[in-house]
């Protein structure tokens, strides 16, 4: 979710992110302001006009060249609702004691305590007005989701073709939700950057399509970001031909080829026996019923075929082929009935939604059924469906798709960190992040198979590392005595965690690793990343005017900690206000170096300096008091992370009508202890996964 | 007459025989009186040094760092208009020496940069469509039809392609979103997406499907299609007609490609090569296939890109680095880097000529050659890396022969839209448009005559 510019930004160049502040470096408590702050203290009602008057529209007037481009000084009790996003911006900048900034007179704590609970009765208000969800547009499948759904159609034993975006890949089959407990041994391999990519059984004589891009802040389901051309559809066409006509598409890999491609009894009546089949697989295939002209077509295409002589298998791949390049198949969609704006999804809708959002694919007989009879919906046929969805072992492709997406770790792939310098990270021709991206990966599946608390993932009290990487830990290894270095099943071995400095998403190696440069740590890329990422508040982008900071310090600077750099390189005043929120977050994490491993001074011999403020409340000295500081504001991360979850599950950005959905989510999962079942089920329960929306068209109601 | 000086441009690939051999015949596809006008644009991310690349500049301050979005030159620029010969080269514009006859070098276009995204984010995606900023509604983007896809409903209206989009993105990770990665929009949200693979782009061209395979399927999926429309929301109903015009577009094609079926035969291009390309080599590669396109009329419009915007990721410049470098994150250093940055300003431009010796190698059937017949552009959506401007951008105009004037350096005055480029080039190619997005008027002296 982004927020309107309301802050002050700067921004280092190389580093070419900013980020809103989530921290602030010192807790430098601010000169007390003159007269105003007592005076609203002194008035029992917070006006909203003279909070702004007396703190905000200094640099926020209307006019030429309003600060981060938000003009504040018409803006009253009467129209702060008229754009929503600007009142979410607002609290957002408020809660997260990001204005006003450092350098100006502080908000009285009471004041902003008041100001944020009027604002946001004013935006439940206005939300509930409106009535006007966000439209999740119609799609088409992305590469992942059609891989997965043609496997499901035909119930294959190997995959369609090979998916380098799936990140994790499973050997001896380790990933068993239903067990609900994680092997202490697991073997996987990395797709990206292994060895293992060619070995999978697949469908001979297939060609993909190119991987999908994913969105900026969002992710690679999203509706912008999945239109079709001739040049897909023509993919989409030779696909269908090439996936039913492949030598390997026989009765070994195909599971439903009994009850579909082979010829009926000739007793049977084919007429018949072609209806029954086409309509029961068409019902799978596009996820509700068949209407009996659509069922009329497709038999027809058979009987055509037949009746040329085409032998029976082969005229009903050729149907198959053609239903599987039918928009029925290929999108995405909710129907509109053009009556109502906002309505509840239907059941197959929502059978849909649970299926694409858990599985990357289509519903399975189980969920057409309960849509059948109508009883979906149902809050504890729900819930029951979503039990059973999260021990399915298609579980995986969630876990092939949204962590590794929701951590950006495919920015690990390109991390190549300085050969001279850090030559341990080289391996026979491999790198060691090929191990490195494993390791979160792992963590979240077996989170999410153990149903644990969604603060392991900034803290976990164990993890999943091999032999190599446990050697690449250096002094934050738990048990680093065997060396090996596999590059194609690798033995992962479950490690229980003292020391907290390591365990979690954050301080793991490749995190570190992909958020460095060649040479050095970047810190504000880091910070940048933990906003998006733990804070799901991601940096606006770089507007400023700072010049860049060198990989190697500059001449006469060699002797200065990155922070000192930092701080030279911001000089100007205009920069500096700003740099101080923008910098602590990444700086936090300055005691691990660009490759992962534990530092305590710099190769200058300067001591790393890495103490801050998180969200102005809580100082921390080192990077278990930063965990500790995380954690204190876990409410704030569980709405972050189920943030980033609904917008994966809906494929869309969320609007300021979702948050409110996200508090209650939040305030529910933590009165389970966190749990991240009770995380994805109180999605699959929230009103946006279950209501449908269409913006309302004043008149013409189109073609 | 084959003029054998012309066909050693033919070798590609250091020599190896990848021969276009000159074929009037299949360039005219039966239409041996009239020549059909191509458009062209060779895409470069990222801006250029501007001391290298623009004539009065060489001494002009270095951008500091990222620059952010100071979004003006540093140097002071003319802000009147100009038109003179192009007569001493910049060292950036230098290999274009051979061509300067045949090529016109225009300065002082801008664009509008509507805030809301990344600064790079709307350098390529929007460089095309140059749409007014605030009046595409539901998006970020000043985002519409783009002009080749507005040039091809008039003069691809022929060909098997109405268009064909190149990139030279071999990036393997996913680091950017789409609008990154791509100036080819069939409209707003409808992305016109490229091909990166020459081998990919090869099949499309020359593998030629049989109609009929696909024909029955098509006539099944399109009456689901029909039946779904009537179940969609307005707005998605306007997305869904991707389906509809991507089928059409496929028969189309399908039924063009079968008619020139024997005469594609006779082109003797090798199948790409499945093994890593050294850079250079990639580019040119995928250029070829631009031209052959172009050449045997299966397309008279094509985008190129020769780079992502963006994208930090390293790339190997086989022929100028030892080490992977990221064009970005050197754009951000010129103080530093500005001398390799230049290299890979020049190399880009050494593609662009080598593109525009490939064209002018082709004869036509009326003396002239390819590139006398193709409007070949020469452009980046940003002025300056460092400074992020999307004003005073670095442009030029290739080919067009006698419709337009050549060997001009024309300086537009400051506040000229780069939409004025884009009205002038459709109404060179015929293209009966009153204006263009954002444009305010034409670019009269880059036309031969008043058109």
């Amino acid at each position: 979710m982004r927020n309107a510019p309301l802050r002050c930004i700067e921004f280092v160049a190389i580093l070419a992110l900013t980020f809103g502040s989530i921290l602030t470096v010192e807790s430098t408590p601010a000169s007390e302001p003159e007269g105003t702050a007592a005076d609203a203290l002194a008035n029992p009602v917070v006006s909203l006009e003279s909070v702004l008057q007396s703190h905000c529209v200094k640099c926020h007037a209307s006019g030429e060249d309003p600060a981060g481009d938000v003009a504040l000084s018409e803006v009253n009790a009467g129209n702060v609702a008229d754009d929503l996003d600007r009142l979410q911006s607002l609290i957002d900048v408020l809660d997260l004691e990001e204005m006003p900034p450092e350098d100006e007179p502080a908000l009285p704590t009471e004041m902003r305590q008041e100001l944020l609970a009027e604002l946001q009765a004013r935006l439940r208000a206005a939300v509930a007005v409106s009535n006007q969800a966000p439209h999740t547009p119609i799609r088409r499948m992305n590469r992942f989701q059609y891989n997965n759904a043609v496997v499901d159609l035909f119930d294959l034993k190997c995959i369609v073709f090979t998916l380098p975006e799936r990140m994790l890949r499973e050997h001896r089959g380790y990933f068993q939700p239903a067990s609900g407990k994680m092997p202490d041994e697991v073997y996987a391999g990395s797709r990206p950057l292994g060895k293992s990519q060619m070995i999978e059984s697949r469908l001979a004589g297939v060609a993909a399509f190119p991987q999908d891009l994913r969105a900026e802040h969002g992710y690679d389901n999203q509706a912008d970001h999945l239109s079709l051309s001739p040049l897909l559809m023509e993919s989409f066409l030779k696909l269908g031909q090439s996936i039913t006509e492949s030598p390997d598409f026989n009765s070994k890999n195909v599971g439903m080829w009994e009850s579909f491609f082979v010829a009926p009894q000739p007793e049977a009546d084919l007429e018949l026996e072609v209806r029954k089949r086409l309509s029961s697989f068409l019902t799978r295939a596009f996820r509700r019923p068949v209407g009996d002209a659509q069922l009329d077509r497709y038999c027809e295409f058979v009987q055509r075929k037949l009746a040329r002589g085409t032998d029976f298998p082969t005229a009903m791949k050729a149907v198959a082929a053609a239903a599987i390049s039918s928009p029925r198949f290929l999108y995405l969609y909710d129907t509109s009935d053009e009556k109502q704006s906002v309505s509840q999804v239907d059941d197959y809708e929502l059978a849909s939604r649970l299926s694409f959002f858990l599985w990357g694919s289509l519903p399975d007989q189980a969920l057409l059924d309960l849509a059948a009879e109508g009883r979906l919906h149902q809050r504890d046929v729900l819930t029951e469906q979503f039990e059973r969805m999260i021990r399915d072992r298609k579980l995986k492709r969630f876990c092939d798709s949204f962590p590794s997406q929701w951590l950006q770790l495919e920015r690990i792939i390109s991390s190549v960190p300085n050969r001279e310098h850090f030559p341990q990270f080289y391996f026979l021709k491999y790198r060691d992040s090929m191990h490195m991206m494993l390791e979160p990966l792992l963590l979240f599946e077996t989170v999410l198979i153990e149903n644990q608390p969604i603060t392991q993932l900034i803290d976990s009290d164990f993890t999943y590392r091999s032999d190599l990487l446990e050697n690449a830990y250096g002094e934050l290894a738990v048990d680093p005595k065997r060396n090996g270095g596999g590059v194609q099943a690798i033995r992962f071995r479950r490690l229980p965690i003292q020391d907290r400095r390591t365990g979690g998403v954050i301080t793991n190696a490749a995190v570190m690793t992909m958020t460095s440069g060649p040479e050095r740590t970047q810190p504000i890329t880091r910070g940048a990343w933990l906003a998006s990422v733990v804070f799901n508040n991601p940096p606006e982008p770089p507007p400023a005017d700072v010049p860049a900071l060198g990989e190697k310090p500059a001449e006469g600077e060699e002797h200065l900690t990155l922070r000192e750099r930092l701080a030279m390189h911001r000089k100007r005043s205009d920069c500096k206000g700003c740099h101080e929120q923008i910098d602590p977050l990444g700086f936090a994490l300055e005691n691990f170096n660009p490759v992962g491993g534990w530092r305590d001074e710099y190769e200058n011999g300067r001591k790393v300096d890495m103490a801050g403020t998180l969200l102005r409340k809580h100082p921390f000295e080192n990077v278990v008091e930063f965990k500790d500081a995380l954690l204190a504001e876990k409410d704030r991360f569980t709405e972050a992370l189920a943030g980033h979850l609904l917008t994966f599950a809906l494929a869309r950005p969320l609007s300021a009508s979702d948050r409110l959905t996200l508090d209650e989510i939040a305030a529910t999962v933590a009165t389970d202890e966190y749990r991240i079942h009770t995380l994805l089920r109180q999605i699959v329960l929230s009103e946006p996964f279950q209501t449908k929306s269409f913006p309302q068209v004043a008149s013409n109601p189109g073609p | 007459m084959i003029r054998t000086n012309r066909r050693c441009f033919l070798r590609g690939l250091g020599g190896a025989s990848l021969s276009l051999p000159w074929m009037p015949s299949i360039a005219m596809a039966g239409k041996a009186d009239s020549v059909p006008m191509r458009m062209a644009h060779f895409y470069v991310p990222i801006g250029v040094v501007r001391r290298g690349f623009f004539p009065g500049e060489s001494d002009d301050v270095i951008p500091k760092g990222n620059l952010g979005n100071v979004m003006k030159s540093l140097g002071k620029q003319n802000p009147f208009a100009s038109d003179d010969p192009l007569d001493r080269l910049t060292p950036t514009l230098e290999p274009l020496e051979p061509f300067k006859h045949k090529v016109n070098l225009i300065t002082g276009m801008d664009r509008t940069f509507q805030q809301g995204t990344d600064v790079h984010a709307q350098c390529a995606s929007c460089y095309l469509s140059s749409a007014v900023p605030y009046t595409v509604e539901g998006t970020a983007w000043p985002l519409d039809r783009t002009l080749d896809h507005l040039v091809a409903d008039h003069i691809g209206t022929e060909t098997p392609f109405a268009t064909l989009e190149f990139s030279c993105n071999s990036h393997r990770d996913n680091k950017e979103s789409i609008y990154f990665d791509n100036i080819s929009w069939y409209g707003t949200g409808h992305l016109a997406p490229s091909i990166r693979d020459p081998r990919k782009m090869y099949h499309r061209l020359f593998s030629t499907q049989e109609i009929d395979r696909y024909r029955d399927v098509t006539d099944l999926v399109l009456e689901d299609a029909r039946d779904l429309k009537m179940h969609l929301g307005y707005e998605d109903r306007h997305k869904f007609a991707e389906y509809f015009d991507s089928i059409r577009a496929i028969e189309i094609q399908m039924d063009r490609l079968e008619k020139m079926k024997s005469q594609l035969s006779r082109v003797r291009l090798d199948e790409p090569p499945e093994a890593y390309l050294p850079r250079g080599e990639y580019i040119r590669l995928m250029g070829d296939l631009m031209v052959v396109a172009l050449q045997t009329g299966l397309t008279n419009v094509a985008t190129f890109m020769v780079g992502p915007e963006r994208w930090d990721t390293p790339f190997k410049f086989e022929s100028l680095f030892d080490q992977p470098r990221s064009h970005h994150q050197m754009s951000h250093n010129q103080t530093k880097m500005i001398d390799d940055l230049l290299k890979v300003d020049r190399f880009h431009m050494e593609q662009y000529v080598y593109l525009l010796e490939k064209m002018d190698a082709i004869e036509q059937a009326d003396g002239s050659t390819l590139l006398d017949n193709t409007l070949f552009t020469y452009g980046s959506g940003l002025g300056d890396g460092s400074t992020h401007q999307y004003n005073d951008l670095p442009i030029v105009v290739g080919g067009g022969g006698k419709r337009v004037a050549s060997g001009r350096h024309i300086n537009m005055p400051e506040g000229t839209p780069l939409a004025n480029l884009w009205l002038t080039q459709a109404r060179l190619l015929g293209v009966p448009m009153p204006r263009f997005a954002d444009s305010n008027g034409m670019i009269d002296a880059l036309m031969a005559e008043r058109i």
